[in-house]
């Protein structure tokens, strides 16, 4: 197989919307997903558990959107971790990863799947699990085979479903709060539903899942045009278009009277969001029951957001098959990984061993999320040692565990950068900085990355303290990985815990060259000069 | 096209001022929380994408 780089073929052509439309299919997606899983786990905290991820991932977009504008390169998360705490972070940040791209792609064709049986009823895995299984399993083969080949959504598509996807959801969302929400209800199902300590946590962790996916922002940047002034306005307006979705729907779901409502055994209408609990295999399906129960608008979305959901799920199903070849990729340039993950197909031109391999473990993903359903034996396994955590559940365990790990190491390595390489010009810099000098050179150290830091440090605590399964698979996957990591390095006699030796000043300068940023590679330049000049004038005065 | 998404920002700035208001109703409370900072990240939402209509119209 001839060795190329993909990265050579990449057009800087994303526009704005692009770029928009890019990390909100992408992102977009997760509330789809997160919004029953939190309503079961948290019951009349849900927004709050919202609230406190959102807030925590408020600080990791901004986190990203300045790493993204100062360093746009595919990366993401490992690179920035790479440069900041050296090799070997950044290999446990790819990993984790990794892990999240290859649960992305099972969680969203199971979850496609899910929105798909509210229109197809056969295919809900209550009915009959082998059939959901082995449509999920197409999925992903699909999915697979198509990006081998080499065949992607176009941007235009990606724009065009998230644009119906930003208007429907406004729309369910106007609708149900004029004609559903209920303020009062809302503080009474807050004051009487508030759930246990370890409930609450476990909400939390899965509210978290639901924020999922801003590696794509630094994906972006690699191919959008001046990314370092047009990442920074699509971000904060895809960041704060998601925190209000996730928001909104929240204290909707909390607060609001059901077009029908449900009845329970003694004819009283049940609560929305209790939907969630006394019928697990809802969870994944929240917005489309939500949407269905809206006044007015209701009849009209019932029909339409399932299928609007899955293509939306599906979309970023191929996103996590895409991410995690490329993440595979850039971790083998930087030698974390075999150069096997480097090549390309002769023929199609993609990294169709990366492809293939990370395909694999979601297959393998699939297997263990499907097997309570799928074999009595398995669940009796499960319940005696998982609390009978269903298919759903098990891969976010696993989602959480994954982003947690990375963002808490791209938070450590924010700062970093912000000490090391306070000379790189920033076109968007976090607010709030304390100032400090540091290596002879002015720095300054982001509060909000503290806060940030501390944030998902307590989400990974809580879900490692709550998730039977995530306590287990999430610390197994990074073991596996550090071992093969030690393996490898070993093997090729680098150095293990150490770094390779790197110019970094001269790949930011060609970083910022190959993204057109000239006026920013301009002032970096100008910037090393002077730091110069200062070291040689204060050299001679001593 | 860019008369349409300011007054769809501005919307945004008034929808969210409704929602601090109606919250803020019920008294200063845990329970209100969540529904003031939906308020804010609407206001800030609408805030951003005003400004950045500002600019490119300055820019033209």
């Amino acid at each position: 197989m001839a060795r190329q780089q993909p990265h050579a073929e990449l057009r800087r052509a994303v526009t704005p919307w692009g770029s928009f439309a890019w990390g909100y299919s992408d992102v977009g997606a997760d509330i789809f997903v997160g919004l029953g899983l939190v309503l079961a786990a948290a019951a009349g905290a849900s927004n709050v558990a919202f609230l406190f991820a959102g807030i925590v991932y408020v600080c990791i977009g901004l986190a990203y959107t300045e790493l993204a504008a100062t360093y746009p390169v595919a990366g993401g998360g490992q690179y920035f971790v790479t440069r900041g705490l050296g090799d070997f972070l950044g290999f446990i940040a790819g990993w984790a990863v990794l892990l999240d791209f290859t649960i992305d792609v099972t969680l969203f064709a199971w979850s496609c799947v899910d929105y798909l049986s509210q229109l197809v009823t056969p295919l809900a895995n209550t009915l009959h699990p082998w059939l959901h299984f082995g449509v999920v399993f197409f999925l992903i083969a699909a999915l697979c085979t198509l990006n081998v080949i080499g065949v992607r959504e176009s941007t235009a598509f990606q724009g065009f479903v998230s644009a119906l996807d930003v208007i429907s959801e406004t729309a369910i969302l106007g609708f149900g709060f004029l004609f559903a929400f209920r303020p009062e209800l809302l503080v009474h199902t807050m004051q009487s539903a508030w759930p246990s300590r370890f409930d609450l946590m476990d909400g939390i962790s899965l509210a978290i899942i639901s924020f999922v996916g801003l590696e794509s922002i630094s994906q972006a940047a690699e191919e959008t045009q001046r990314p370092a002034s047009i990442i920074p306005r699509t971000s904060i307006a895809l960041i704060l278009t998601i925190l209000i979705f996730a928001l909104a729907y929240s204290n909707l779901a909390l607060g609001m009277q059901p077009w029908h409502p449900q009845l329970d055994a003694h004819g009283h209408p049940i609560p929305f969001w209790q939907t969630f609990r006394l019928d697990p295999s809802t969870q994944g399906e929240g917005v489309a029951l939500l949407a269905a129960q809206v006044p007015l608008y209701g009849w009209l979305a019932a029909k339409y957001v399932p299928l609007l959901g899955a293509v939306l799920l599906l979309i970023s199903s191929n996103s996590g098959v895409f991410g995690s070849s490329r993440i595979a990729y850039a971790m083998s340039k930087e030698q974390h990984l075999p150069s096997i993950f480097e090549r390309v197909h002769p023929r199609f031109r993609t990294p169709a061993i990366s492809i293939i391999a990370f395909c694999g473990v979601a297959v393998i993903e699939l297997i263990f999320a499907a097997l309570p359903s799928l074999d009595p034996h398995a669940q009796a396994f499960y319940t005696h040692f998982f609390h009978g955590e269903d298919g759903v559940t098990f891969l976010g365990d696993l989602y959480a565990f994954g982003a947690a790990t990375s963002y808490s190491l791209v938070f450590l390595a924010l700062i970093a950068l912000r000490l090391k390489e306070p000379l790189s010009p920033r076109s968007f810099k976090i607010p709030l900085n304390l100032p400090l000098r540091y290596g002879g050179e002015q720095a300054e150290v982001p509060l909000i990355g503290i806060v940030g830091f501390i944030g998902i440090t307590l989400i990974l605590a809580f879900t490692i303290a709550t998730h039977d399964i995530g306590r287990i698979a999430g610390p197994s996957w990074l073991v596996v990985g550090v071992l093969f990591y030690l393996w490898y390095r070993t093997r090729k006699r680098l150095p293990v815990f150490g770094s390779l030796r790197r110019d970094w000043k001269h790949e930011q300068i060609e970083i910022l060259r190959d993204a057109g940023e000239l006026e920013l590679m301009d002032q970096y330049i100008e910037n090393l000069k002077r730091s110069e000049e200062r070291r040689l004038k204060a050299g001679s005065s001593t | 096209m860019i008369a349409y998404r300011a007054v769809l920002s501005a919307a945004f700035i008034v929808l969210g001022a409704v929602v601090i208001v109606r919250m803020i109703g019920f008294g200063l409370r845990l329970e209100i929380v969540p529904g003031l900072v939906l308020g804010a990240a609407m206001i800030a939402l609408g805030a951003h994408r005003l400004a950045l209509i500002a600019r490119s119209r300055r820019a033209a």
